[in-house]
């Protein structure tokens, strides 16, 4: 199946270095203490971030550092079929736990012993990116929440396909079976871009 | 401390906010030791303050003030007002409410123990006589629990 035409564009009429319109708003969930939606495209994933706070689990508490947890889940109408299966299947927990060792490298931990942070992110609309899209909106929550960071993270899919390489797939090309990576970059505070994540799928 | 005019400089975290042989990073910045630099750690407005003049460390002091204001939280030696919620033989549990004048955006629960109730004849406290749960009861934090 042909993902670039000659002429260089790709099935949604993009450059293949061409991402999809952003669009992030926050403070959308007023009881959290920081919250985000984020939007890659069709691509639309909200984060709630609850702390520093309690710990909830005594066992688990640090007292040099705050905990941090995350929790990722697809809302069943994300995606075409409905899904059955929301959360603790495989693919969330993996997820889950990229997302949460991604933040954990940026926040000021030591600078809130003994207390939680909780980041959820649900994806509401998939269509390829859901990863990147979930790290960009629990950064802007993370920063709406006022929890202090070492840097912001920002995250991108990118794939090869018709020996191009493409940026910010959907979901159509994300399953295409070409290889793709996720990268999450540090922004500001590296002098040169440095990768906290890459998974290869 | 004198406070330089505000020039309503929004930052991001991980923005550079100078050198820390020249700026001391105040609330909402930090140090980064591999090259030395202070940068932000909040969102938020930039505000340099001037060292005090009688101090040996003339630098002046960074600092980002977020807009959205944290609850307090206790610390040993502060003074809270809890709730009382269970009384038992020699401890009381309750949830405070407020640290000195401002109240908890979230709950924090400590307790009371018998020895620390009154200063005189500790050993004869009897906690149900002194609490009921529902109390409200003025107290000094004296330490964290583990």
């Amino acid at each position: 199946m042909e993902f670039v035409s000659p002429e260089g564009l790709r099935l949604d009429g993009r450059r293949p270095t061409e991402m999809r319109q952003l669009r992030a708003e926050i403070g959308n969930v007023a009881k959290a203490d920081g919250s985000a939606v984020f939007e890659m495209g069709n691509t639309k994933v909200i984060a709630a971030v609850y702390g520093p706070r309690e710990v909830q689990n005594k066992s688990q508490q640090m007292s040099d550092q705050a905990l941090v947890r995350c929790e990722y889940s697809m809302a069943n109408f994300s995606t075409g079929d409905r899904m059955r299966k929301p959360k603790g299947d495989r693919r969330s927990t993996e997820i889950s736990l990229v997302i949460r060792q991604t933040m954990e490298a940026c926040i000021l931990t030591h600078l809130m012993p003994r207390s939680q942070i909780d980041i959820f992110v649900q994806v509401l609309q998939a269509d390829g990116g859901t990863r990147s899209a979930c790290i960009n909106a629990a950064t802007l929550a993370l920063q709406d929440a006022g929890i202090p960071m070492r840097d912001i993270v920002t995250s991108c899919s990118a794939g090869y396909l018709n020996s191009t390489p493409l940026l910010d797939l959907n979901y159509v090309e994300d399953s295409a079976g070409g290889p793709d990576v996720t990268v999450g970059l540090r922004l500001l505070s590296c002098g040169t871009y440095g990768y906290t994540l890459g998974p290869m799928d | 401390m004198v406070v330089k005019e505000e020039e309503m400089v929004l930052v991001t975290p991980g923005e550079v906010l100078g050198k820390a042989t020249e700026v001391k990073a105040g609330k909402g910045a930090y140090v980064a030791k591999h090259n030395g630099l202070v940068y932000a750690s909040l969102t938020g407005l930039l505000r340099t303050l001037s060292p005090p003049p009688d101090s040996p460390d003339q630098r002046a002091t960074v600092e980002v003030t977020g807009h959205k204001a944290h609850g307090p939280v206790p610390e040993p030696g502060s003074v809270v007002i809890a709730r009382v919620t269970k009384v038992m033989t020699r401890m009381a549990s309750a949830d405070i409410m407020c640290v000195g004048a401002k109240s908890v955006r979230e709950k924090f629960s400590g307790i009371i123990r018998q020895q620390d109730v009154r200063a005189t004849e500790i050993d004869k406290v009897d906690m149900h006589l002194s609490f009921r749960p529902g109390d409200i009861v003025r107290a000094s934090v004296v330490s964290f629990m583990l």
